[in-house]
């Protein structure tokens, strides 16, 4: 017959070894799909980006973001337009920042101080342009 | 409902102290043959298994009760929806599940009767009933206030655990050990009386460690979760832990008692004095476990408050001491000093005292003479009139949005007395008989906001100051505390100037809203850590050449570290396009809440333009004024601001409100 110590023994291990195989399958497991989870939202929020600017006639590939500022500088000369703007959901933090604009001229009655929304669309944040402003 | 919540927590929480001390003391005792000895082991062990069973049902109604508190409805108690749900959805509930699981397999395992025949049998088996108990009672720690404790919350549930470990070693013991002296102090248990004494010193040695465990990791639990004498004084929590440290006292006498005289008795003659002393000791033993009984009440009390960290303190006495009270005073100093060293002085006689045999009277006698006198010669000049609301937390911060109402409030309310600037000096105070305080002066700045707002609340009738509850609201009491607090900070920042005082950061910068148009507002608190921040003061036209100069340095300041935020003196929504276009300008301006930012910056720096340097931790470190004609080029600045850059001492970050 076992003695007790060594029954003991036995079911403290296999209560530690179960414990620790537990963490490393399921709980990895479910940190891992976690990540998934969240590498998934930022995807579907960049698809949905996607068919904005594909419904609005962009390029295959590009993705559109829609954002609020204040004008802060305008010229013309070189198409840059410079806003402070809130957080632009998957690009940028809220802050000032001069972005590439598509005909710029057209808006002659755009002026500094003017609080407006603005389309952007693009790849990637350099590639990315205004191409859409209204009033706020 | 919290009665019964109250009593289900207390029972579960002896049981599982009870279970951990029963099956520690079986440990410590060790095993043994004699008949009287293994009858106590049978007792302790058929009572564990009735604990186990008590913490079980105590839990079960624990919870219900738990459900009912929480959900705010009794009959929550018995709705199965709201029962599961507080324990699958909560993480208390999990913790319970966990505890109650653990409770399960302790007492299937303590149902078996295994033959424990063999010193390594007997040694797993107690070995494993105690393991099983202290994880059930280390959990408890899971669902406490240390659970709640951040930053740091790994440290305050590591001591937790240790207290509720070293209670359950020490206090847990305590009854198994008196059962044993009880039953070896009798006629009939002869046979076991070495085996009682040999467990009762190992108990008390082991008891002196757990004791020091337990003041140890009390001691940094109440410097967690009670923080200041205020939060001990003044309220619930630590009144409960007040209570508690009341209870200890006796039970530690007792203790004393124990260790010193009756234990030694133990190894007498034994029907003549080893015996008597063993059922004494029993019944001392019982003393000091009904008193634990009553400690663990208030433990539990105590778990069902709010910590007084979190809580509003209500100061019971009418005074306080502050060393605020001497420091421009070198004679009280001087004074003071002296009585705290003849007091350390009585405090080192009292350890000698302890430690000598001979002339301990005497030695003793003169080291309470000497804490006497220390006391009655250092604490007087310390005391401060001291009043309910003295440690009260302000209803509203230290923000340019409070301090532009309260300097409204102030000059309705309060200018005609204590004059336009506080100075004491207004149109009625030419009729009191005694001068009023001037407000500006440290004696009046180191009094804590909460006996302002006490001061401001009920007045001084004696001195003819009439209270204001009746006439201002609590927030506009606030409102008129934190302008006052801006008064005495104006005076002290006269010593500021343009030149960048190194490694002494003192002076707080008063919040604001950092609003640009429509954009969602950020605040001065958001640059803390980040950024140093120039907020200057512009009139237009006579700021435009500035404003222009500043627009073309911004990108050497940014580079810098600095932000510059721009409030034009002249409040308006176009302030932006008013500064026009060229050179650009980049900084924030702001455009709205403008006129409660220059209201409060411009008892700084009053004038048509003025620039105000605050640090990185959200102190005033420069102020230049352009009615001065001290307005720094853009080197000076950056001189400045590279000076605060080299610093090397980083003070913390203010608080928000006013003390």
């Amino acid at each position: 017959m076992i003695p007790v110590w060594q029954v003991i023994l036995c079911v403290n291990l296999t209560l530690a070894v179960g414990l620790g195989l537990g963490y490393a399958g399921w709980g990895r497991r479910a940190e891992g799909l976690g990540r998934d989870l969240e590498a998934v939202r930022v995807r579907v929020e960049r698809l949905e980006r996607e068919r904005a600017a594909c419904v609005a006639g962009a390029r295959a590939g590009e993705q559109q973001w829609e954002a609020r500022g204040v004008v802060r500088g305008i010229f013309p000369d070189t198409d840059l337009l410079v806003v402070t703007h809130e957080e632009i959901a998957g690009l940028l933090p809220a802050r000032t920042t001069s972005f590439r604009a598509v005909s710029l001229k057209t808006h002659d009655a755009l002026q500094v101080g003017d609080a407006i929304r603005f389309s952007l669309r693009g790849s990637t944040l350099e590639e990315a342009a205004i191409v859409a402003i209204t009033g706020w | 409902m919290r009665l019964l919540l109250l009593f289900a927590l207390w029972v579960h929480l002896v049981s599982c102290v009870l279970l951990v001390g029963a099956f520690f003391m079986l440990l410590l005792a060790g095993p043994s043959q004699r008949p009287t000895a293994r009858r106590w082991e049978a007792t302790v062990t058929n009572w564990s298994r009735l604990l186990v069973l008590l913490a079980l049902a105590s839990g079960i109604v624990g919870l219900l009760a738990r459900t009912a508190v929480f959900e705010g409805r009794p009959q929550a108690a018995l709705e199965p929806g709201a029962v599961w749900h507080a324990v699958l959805d909560t993480r208390p509930g999990l913790i319970w599940l966990a505890r109650h699981g653990l409770l399960l397999v302790l007492g299937a395992f303590l149902m078996m009767r295994a033959n424990l025949a063999g010193t390594r049998n007997w040694i797993a088996a107690r070995g494993e009933a105690l393991m099983l108990g202290m994880l059930v009672l280390a959990l408890v720690s899971g669902s406490s206030h240390a659970a709640a404790v951040t930053p740091d919350t790994a440290r305050a549930l590591t001591v937790d655990v240790m207290h509720l470990l070293g209670t359950g070693v020490w206090m847990g013991s305590l009854v198994p050990l008196a059962l044993l002296l009880r039953l070896a102090g009798r006629e009939a248990g002869a046979d076991s009386r070495p085996y009682a004494v040999l467990a009762a010193r190992r108990f008390s040695r082991t008891a002196l460690v757990a004791m020091m465990f337990l003041m140890t990791s009390g001691v940094m639990n109440a410097l967690v979760q009670v923080e200041s004498m205020a939060g001990f004084a003044g309220t619930t929590h630590g009144r409960l832990l007040l209570a508690k440290l009341a209870v200890l006292v006796p039970i530690v006498v007792l203790a004393v008692v124990n260790r010193r005289r009756l234990l030694p008795a133990l190894s007498g003659p034994d029907v003549t004095v080893g015996q008597p002393a063993m059922r004494h000791l029993a019944v001392f033993i019982g003393v000091e476990t009904a008193l634990a009984l009553v400690l663990l009440v208030l433990v539990v009390a105590m778990a069902l408050t709010t910590p007084a960290r979190h809580a509003e303190p209500v100061w019971p006495l009418p005074f306080r001491f502050s060393l605020d009270a001497v420091s421009d005073v070198p004679a009280l100093r001087w004074r003071v000093f002296g009585g705290s060293q003849l007091a350390a002085l009585g405090m080192v006689a009292v350890l000698v005292a302890l430690v000598v045999r001979r002339g301990r009277l005497p030695i003793f006698s003169g080291a309470l003479a000497l804490i006497a006198i220390g006391t009655g010669v250092g604490l007087p000049p310390l005391v401060v009139d001291a009043y309910p609301t003295s440690y009260r937390r302000p209803l509203t911060a230290y923000h340019a949005a409070s301090i532009a109402p309260g300097m409204s409030v102030y000059r309705e309310h309060c200018a005609s007395c204590h004059g336009a600037t506080g100075a004491g000096d207004g149109q009625a105070a030419a009729e009191r008989r005694r001068p009023l305080v001037d407000l500006r002066s440290p004696p009046a700045s180191r009094r804590h906001a909460g006996e302002i707002y006490w001061l401001v609340t009920h007045g001084l009738p004696e001195r003819g100051m009439p209270g204001f509850a009746g006439r201002l609201g609590e927030a506009e009491r606030w409102d008129v505390i934190n302008f006052i607090r801006l008064l005495g900070a104006v005076v002290d920042a006269g010593r500021i100037g343009g030149q960048v005082e190194p490694e002494r950061a003192w002076l707080i910068a008063p919040d604001f809203a950092v609003s640009v148009g429509p954009l969602a507002p950020g605040a001065l608190r958001d640059y803390r850590g980040r950024r140093m921040v120039l907020v200057v003061l512009y009139t237009l036209p006579q700021s435009a050449p500035r404003m222009r100069a500043l627009a073309r340095s911004y990108t050497l300041l940014s580079v810098l570290g600095v932000e510059v935020i721009a409030v034009p003196t002249n409040a308006s929504a176009q302030a932006i396009r008013d500064l026009g276009s060229v050179p650009p300008v980049l900084f924030p301006v702001v455009t709205d809440s403008a006129t409660d930012i220059v209201e409060t910056y411009r008892m700084f720096a009053p004038g048509a333009h003025a620039e105000l340097l605050i640090d990185r931790q959200g102190y005033l470190r420069a102020i230049w004024r352009a009615d001065r004609g001290d307005m720094p080029d853009t080197a000076v600045l950056t001189r400045q601001v590279e000076q605060l850059n080299e610093e090397k001492t980083v003070p913390p970050f203010p608080d928000d409100h006013v003390h």
